[in-house]
Formats: C-alpha cells, sequence, structure tokens
C-alpha cells in the first residue's frame, strides 16, 4: 500500500521485533514505516496519537530508551532501544506520578495531545526530577495544544514532581 | 619570449599569485560555509535557524528550540527527538542525519562574513582544535556535514559536494590558507 509518509509500495515487509512497555512483540513492516503506524495500525497501541506527521506538535510523542521522539518521523527501522509509550508508564490501578497530576489538576480540555504532553514531561522528569519553570518550557515547546492547557501542564509537572519527592 | 616571462615574473610575483588563487578556492568554500545549510546550525546564539523558499529570510527554530548544555537540545527536547537518522521524505518533515546538533558556539559561521569565518577555520580555538587537513577531512567524512549536500525534500543542498569542498579545502591550505580581508568583500 502506498504511503505518503515516506514507505515505498515495492519494499517488503520484514519482521521487525520491537520491546514496548515491557514487552517483545513481532510485526511485520517496511523499516521506513513511521513508528507511530507500527504502533497503532500493527500493534494495536493506540495511545500515541497521530497529529501533525511532521514531528511538529507533540501528540505522537513516546520514550525510547527514556528520551522523548515523535513516534511519527522516526523509521520503526531505526528504533534502537525499549519503547515505551502512554499505556506503559501506569496502570488504572497505579498511576504514574505525572497522569495522576495531571487528572489533580484537570489539565486536559479535549485531550487528543496530552498523551504526548505526558510522554514529554515524564522524560523531562526522568532527568530532572525537580524542573524550574524555564526548563519546564524548555522541554514542552515541541509539543502543542490548541486548547491552550500550558498554564495548567506546567503546574502538573510541578505536583508530579513534588509528589515523586515526597514518595 | 624568454624576456617576455621574465617580466611577468618581476611584474606578479609568485606569492601574490598564490595568495589570488588561494582566495578563489577559499571563495568555493565560504559559499559553501555560509549556506544556510551549514549556517543554521553554526548561530552564536541559543537557537538554531530555519530558512528555505517556504520560510521567507531566515527565522528562529521554532517550538523554543535551544542549544542546551552540549548543542544537542534540552532534556525532553533533544535535537533527537525529532530529527533522526534520515530525512524525512514528506515535505516540511525534520530533516535528518547521525547525531544531529548545533556546532559550538565559537563557530559561528551565521551571518559572518567570508573574512570573518575564515579567521575562524584557521583558529583551533575556535574549529574544535584541529588543523586544516583535519578540517578538510571533517568536511568530507563527517555524516552530519554532509547532510548539506542531502538536506532533503523542498530544501537546497549546499553548493558542489563535500569532495569539491574537501579539495578546495586541500588547495586552500597548500596555497598559503589566505584569508580575504572584511575591505576586500
Amino acid at each position: 500500500m502506498f504511503s505518503i509518509y515516506g514507505a515505498k509500495p515495492y519494499l517488503k515487509a520484514h519482521e521487525m521485533r520491537l520491546t514496548v512497555n515491557g514487552k517483545a512483540i513481532r510485526i511485520d513492516a517496511e523499516p521506513e514505516m513511521p513508528l507511530l503506524w507500527a504502533l497503532r495500525d500493527l500493534a494495536g497501541i493506540k495511545g500515541p496519537k497521530f497529529g501533525c506527521g511532521i514531528a511538529a506538535c507533540g501528540a505522537c510523542t513516546v520514550l525510547v530508551d527514556g528520551a522523548a521522539v515523535r513516534s511519527c518521523v522516526l523509521p520503526v527501522g531505526q528504533v534502537d532501544g525499549e519503547v515505551t509509550t502512554i499505556e506503559g508508564i501506569g496502570s488504572s490501578e497505579a498511576l504514574h506520578p505525572v497522569q495522576q497530576a495531571w487528572i489533580d489538576e484537570q489539565v486536559a480540555q479535549c485531550g487528543y495531545c496530552q498523551a504526548g504532553q505526558i510522554m514529554s514531561a515524564v522524560a523531562l522528569l526522568n532527568e530532572i526530577p525537580a524542573p524550574s519553570d524555564e526548563e519546564i518550557d524548555r522541554a514542552m515547546g515541541g509539543n502543542l495544544c490548541r486548547c491552550a492547557t500550558y498554564p495548567r501542564i506546567r503546574a502538573a509537572i510541578k505536583r508530579a514532581s513534588d509528589t515523586s519527592a515526597e514518595t | 619570449m624568454k624576456r617576455l616571462i621574465l617580466l611577468l615574473f618581476v611584474a606578479v610575483p609568485l606569492p601574490a599569485l598564490a595568495q589570488d588563487a588561494g582566495l578563489a578556492e577559499w571563495q568555493k568554500i565560504f559559499e559553501v560555509f555560509s549556506h544556510p545549510r551549514c549556517a543554521n546550525c553554526h548561530t552564536q546564539d541559543d537557537h538554531p535557524r530555519w530558512s528555505g523558499a517556504h520560510y521567507g529570510g531566515a527565522r528562529i527554530h521554532p517550538f523554543n528550540v535551544r542549544r542546551g548544555p552540549d548543542g544537542f537540545g534540552n532534556t525532553g527536547l533533544t535535537c533527537q527527538t525529532c530529527h533522526q537518522e534520515t530525512n524525512a521524505e514528506i515535505l516540511h518533515g525534520p530533516p535528518g542525519a547521525p547525531e544531529w546538533h548545533l556546532a559550538p558556539a565559537e563557530m559561528v559561521w551565521f551571518e559572518k562574513s567570508s573574512a570573518e569565518i575564515c579567521a575562524q577555520i584557521k583558529d583551533p580555538a575556535r574549529n574544535g582544535g584541529m588543523n586544516l587537513e583535519e578540517v578538510a577531512v571533517h568536511v568530507r567524512d563527517d555524516a552530519l556535514v554532509a547532510w548539506g549536500w542531502a538536506p532533503g525534500p523542498g530544501r537546497e543542498p549546499a553548493p558542489g559536494s563535500a569532495q569539491e569542498t574537501f579539495a578546495a579545502l586541500e588547495r586552500w591550505a597548500g596555497l598559503g590558507a589566505p584569508c580575504p580581508q572584511d575591505a576586500d568583500e
């Protein structure tokens, strides 16, 4: 099938092995297929969202070995590390501190971008447990929210930071 | 005829010929180094630049993208969050090459004159501690530098090629690596 996102119709699919949310999975995909497609369409992991398709909005953000990447532009053949999506950072019984902070601060409005926002926030807090406002702004600048929930996002990151420090 | 040749050597000393030839080689190098595909990530401030037909003049990279402590961006939004090892093939998609990052802040090419860039290239304190041979090899072999000639859809590549720029650097160095003066430009 032709894809405008780089996969060539004449390329044969290859069996690929990925580790996603701690589980080893196998998919048949062209190496140039964006990771986002592989996750959503082949692995059935729907947390990462399609927004712009050109790494300009952040809705598709996932972690690869803990670092935020835009899965819409990362060819699945270039994935070198463990992939974590929003489904993998917590559970409904035990939310990740960032997820809980998102609820406590009532961050989401329409919610479409929020999975990506949360993944970027997790990547930030993995590296900087108590980020300053400027560090938050620098880390989150590539995640766009058309509902303009930015003040609540910043507040939730601060709350998650405080929660993690207490536990 | 012999007198004519002798006269030519007297009138135009060899060092002056070498100087002119060297400056001509430097001009080829400058056209590469000052090209947006190269200069946009050789900035003095914290921000890489975008430029090209789609963007009008050069503009600061959106999304609050910054140099970060090591030139690879900031925590949570490194260059490689979006810039993968290969170009996105879709128009306006992020370009990619291995180890995408900004040049060190002391290697400023963006909006610098030919004389200023030339002086920098010869100064190990501002060129990554390299001699001219190492600079030439870096230009020829580095994967991120090579991206400048293969920048992906919708972007004008730097002039020439890595090999041609390497050769120009070799010839320029062999001719004494002359630099233009600002008043010459």
